[in-house]
């Protein structure tokens, strides 16, 4: 006790700088000791979890599939499978089951289609699962609404379209994205309506996702990709001409063509692509006779396209082309006469050696 | 007594192959089930498998590799269906190509695949 | 004479004070990332016939102990899009003859457009027969070292975006997919280049390219470089990205928009440091551009390296980068403190110079000044203790908040004794790792201002444990 009184007085007497740095010194010892301790705490929580984790996942993995097989050729539930949803409805209350439940069920729901599809679907529905979903959606954090909405669409629940809608202006872009997905994932093209009346940009990252949803749904009834068109977001553009190459939109002709001349190089670019894919022969001839004023993305965007369409009338125009000063554009184009004309290829080959590294 | 015919899956996502498992077995076939592709091949040299299943997008030894290797290295004509998450055309050219003898594109309903199972092994 | 002490002392709490200011920023950004994350599923870009198309350019130096391995493994990433390029840079084994055995290889015609210039091609250029491998590009080339094999990879790559990686570096499978995505999503701004975590995989078993078991090394030299990692990838890396400001991207894993890295001239052969000055470079051009750029970093581990577990080789490393800094700092040194860089210039440049290149020196020489005064008998004991002390502990404390981070962020070191390996690592690391970096570095300064002409130094590849 004394010793403690002697060392606690002599500090006393050091300046206040020095005491100050030793105050600091123990303040950092204990934050170490209590970290040490949190740590060792936070590991063997992590690990006891994830042992009960693998766990769970077995068991549920096996009542899924028993449950799967179970059933009658009626639409009523067997007996047999009664009594897993009664198992497994009492694991839904605990919400350390219930992510695992949902897990499972979401690992296999995105593989199968058909019956076994939707009778998962069901059993969502008949385990109170949606209510879960639901109650997320009405949740003040925006990464909980956002589960609920992917929640919603994996399982492809309709009903609740418009509680979904009510977040269609929610200021986090998360939550807006997973309602846009949602929309394409249950209706299809007719899930696109809102990119009437999107003000802020699609990424390509949206418009891929969007893309696959789409091509997912074979979706014979394709939009009118028209108004997308003439949007005055570019990004809307850009993806409705995606959609033209992918769904061979010939019915758009007029509009892309027009789109030749807009204001954003990408769109130009993208636009191109389009149309080399269409093969229209107007579009074609066109870009041969501006090619010079156009940029040199949009030249090799032209002519990256003409390496797969070109044809034998393709090659003065090759020609005039061929001592064009970027690299890439002589090298498309040597490509492209290689093929169209194999013997007069080789004739030009020390000439090409030449000008490729010119 | 007529011999079981074993099927090799080569799947990574548990429930599917445990369902598909379950639906297989109860048909009569006898379902041996690898993870990776390497493994796939193991199992296919062991047991020499009446019918394959591979999915292509798997760690290290890809689906295609798993065909190639069949069709080539071990030169067997085992049937082989393949399947990959929404069909891109260049990889079903390619399977097809190397030898596969039938695509589904994921998502699949398991009556489909069952149907085409049983065609390939009358 | 008595300013020089508040030099010290002021150096060390801007220092300690911009580590909390970075650990802090870092944190939120990752928290924010891994919210934005949970619910993403990768598998939908993955085979998208839109998902743009990469090229993994992979120079390789006599890497023939496992190099059909490491081939097999990038060549079965989960991304549809993507290609293989192997860069033999004159290996004098038998990298080449493996490789053509292995993937069915054989010579094929290609027309290089040459935009960058580069040591010729040795044997040619290789392909497969076999339509498995058919995303599999060799190029066997005249040695001409690492930057100049990236070179060439960047001349015969085809795709939009190109992933530069070390050979032996263990591809997780998503990698590509996650590490693509700052490039789509951004819509403000152009994403020049991206890169993620690297982990240390020193002692982890790894099979069929695939990492089974991850383990924790043995020596504290690994150890050390652990926790090293951890710090500046949980608690520097994303602070600096949310700033505009990284000026580095791992050389083992980064992607880049290869127009624009083609456009700057590619990789300088004539640095060490070629991964961290061709980042300054296209933030240079972009900036000189006036364009709206940005340089991406993501939390998740994407790949998985050896790293040296001997003191030479480990020495050899350190040097190099210490010179690579210099380098890169003393060829863009327009930029330091200059307004028209904005953050780069008046951020992210005097950072690096103090923080990063100066650092060593100025720790060394207040060693030495200490030293002077205790020969001198003019220590003031009191204070010296007490700051002495503060900033151990200090340092501890911030080892183990990264540790805290890495256990509430990605959870890799599973097994049971490692959390108390790693804070004994934190205690011991001041003694043993920081002196020899602080050596390593002080010779990196010396080996550069006295002109040796160093190679890039061999690592006697050990090969990652076998199961």
């Amino acid at each position: 006790m004394n010793d403690n009184l002697h060392i606690f007085e002599s500090l006393k007497h050091y300046p206040l700088t020095i005491q100050f740095v030793w105050a600091l010194s123990c303040l950092f010892f204990i934050f170490i000791i209590l970290l040490t301790i949190y740590l060792k705490y936070l590991r063997s929580h992590l690990r006891v979890n994830e042992k009960k984790e693998a766990k769970y996942q077995e068991v549920y993995e096996s009542h899924l599939v028993t449950y799967l097989y179970a059933g009658n050729d009626n639409e009523v539930f067997s007996s047999e499978q009664q009594v897993i949803i009664n198992e497994l409805k009492k694991d839904v209350a605990d919400p350390f089951k219930r992510k695992i439940i949902i897990s499972t069920l979401l690992k296999l729901r995105s593989e199968i289609s058909g019956e076994i599809g939707e009778s998962i679907d069901k059993l969502y529905i008949k385990l109170g699962l949606l209510r879960y979903s639901l109650a997320k959606l009405r949740n003040k954090k925006w990464d909980v609404i956002a589960t609920g909405i992917r929640e919603l669409t994996q399982f492809k629940i309709k009903a609740v379209h418009k509680m979904v809608l009510n977040n269609i202006n929610h200021p986090k872009r998360e939550v807006r994205k997973e309602m846009q997905l949602y929309l394409v994932h249950l209706y299809g093209f007719n899930g696109l309506e809102f990119l009437n009346v999107l003000e802020t940009p699609l990424s390509e990252w949206d418009q891929i996702q969007l893309l696959e949803i789409l091509q997912l749904n074979n979706d014979t009834q394709v939009a009118d990709i028209k108004p997308w068109l003439n949007s005055s977001n570019d990004s809307i553009v850009i993806f409705a001409l995606k959609l033209a190459k992918v769904y061979n939109q010939f019915e758009a002709k007029e509009e892309l063509i027009t789109l030749l001349n807009h204001n954003s190089e990408d769109v130009r670019i993208n636009v191109i692509s389009a149309l080399s894919h269409l093969h229209l022969f107007e579009a074609t001839t066109i870009l041969k006779n501006n090619f010079s004023e156009r940029s040199e993305e949009e030249q090799i965007a032209f002519l990256k396209m003409m390496e797969n369409v070109y044809e034998a009338s393709d090659k003065p125009f090759l020609l005039e082309h061929v001592h064009h000063k970027n690299s890439e554009i002589r090298l498309s184009i040597m490509e492209i006469l290689k093929n169209i004309n194999f013997e007069e290829y080789t004739l030009y080959d020390d000439d090409i050696k030449k000008i490729l590294t010119a | 007594m007529s011999t079981i015919k074993k099927i090799v899956l080569a799947e990574d996502n548990s429930v599917l192959s445990l369902l598909l498992k379950f639906r297989l077995e109860k048909e009569g076939y006898k379902l041996l089930i690898a993870v990776n592709g390497k493994q796939a091949i193991e199992l296919i040299e062991e047991y020499n498998p009446e019918l394959i299943l591979t999915d292509i997008m798997m760690p290290f030894v890809s689906g295609l590799e798993v065909i190639s290797h069949v069709r080539n290295k071990l030169n067997l004509q085992t049937p082989i269906i393949v399947f990959s998450s929404a069909g891109q055309e260049e990889i079903v050219i390619k399977a097809f190509d190397l030898g596969a003898t039938d695509f589904m594109s994921k998502p699949f309903s398991p009556h489909e695949l069952v149907i085409r199972i049983k065609r390939l092994l009358l | 004479m008595s300013i020089i002490p508040y030099f010290f002392l002021v150096f060390s709490v801007v220092a300690i004070a911009s580590y909390v200011i970075l650990a802090i920023i870092s944190a939120v950004e990752t928290i924010e990332y891994m919210k934005k994350n949970s619910f993403i599923n990768y598998k939908e870009i993955l085979s998208s016939t839109f998902s743009p198309s990469i090229s993994i350019i992979a120079p390789a130096y006599n890497e023939s102990l496992n190099i059909v391995e490491n081939v097999r493994s990038l060549l079965s990433s989960h991304y549809v899009n993507y290609d293989v390029i192997i860069v033999n840079d004159g290996s004098k084994d038998d990298s080449l003859s493996k490789l053509i055995k292995a993937y069915d290889l054989i010579q094929i015609d290609y027309l290089i457009n040459e935009q960058i210039k580069t040591k010729p091609l040795r044997s040619g250029i290789y392909k497969s027969t076999n339509p498995a491998f058919d995303k599999l590009t060799v190029v066997d080339k005249k040695n001409g070292g690492k930057a100049d094999a990236l070179n060439m990879g960047l001349n015969i790559s085809k795709s939009k975006y190109v992933a530069c990686i070390d050979v032996d570096c263990l591809l997780l499978e998503d990698a590509l997919q996650k590490l693509i995505k700052p490039f789509l999503e951004t819509t403000d701004a152009k994403v020049i280049a991206a890169g993620g975590v690297i982990r240390i995989a020193n002692s982890c078993t790894v099979k069929d390219g695939k990492l089974l078991d991850i383990n924790f090394p043995k020596t504290w030299l690994e150890q050390g470089q652990i926790l090293e990692y951890l710090r500046a990838f949980l608690l520097g890396r994303m602070a600096w990205s949310r700033l505009n400001g990284l000026l580095v991207i791992s050389g083992a894993f980064g992607l880049f928009d290869k127009k624009i890295a083609i456009k700057v001239g590619g990789y300088d052969t004539n640095t060490v440091g070629e991964d961290m000055e061709i980042i300054v470079r296209m933030r240079r051009y972009m900036e000189d551009e006036k364009q709206k750029y940005k340089v991406a970093y993501i939390p998740d581990p994407l790949c998985w390296t050896e790293a040296p577990d001997n003191y030479k080789t480990f020495i050899s490393q350190r040097n190099r980068w210490t010179r690579g800094t210099i380098e890169t700092l003393k060829k863009h040194r327009k930029i330091g403190f200059n307004p028209k860089y904005k953050s780069l210039g008046l951020i992210s440049y005097p950072y690096w110079l103090f923080f990063e290149r100066l650092a060593p020196i100025i720790e060394v020489a207040g060693i030495i000044y200490f030293g002077i005064l205790i020969f001198l008998d003019e220590v003031r004991w009191d204070y010296a203790f007490a700051f002495i002390i503060m900033a151990y502990l200090f340092s501890v404390l911030f080892s183990i908040v990264a540790i805290v981070s890495e256990e509430l962020t990605y959870h890799q070191y599973k097994k049971k004794s490692i959390g108390l390996k790693l804070v004994m690592i934190a205690f011991l690391e001041p003694f043993v790792n920081h002196p020899t970096i602080l050596y390593s570095a002080i010779r990196g300064n010396i080996d550069y201002y006295f002109y040796k002409k160093i190679e890039w130094g061999e690592m006697t590849r050990k090969g990652m444990t076998k199961a």
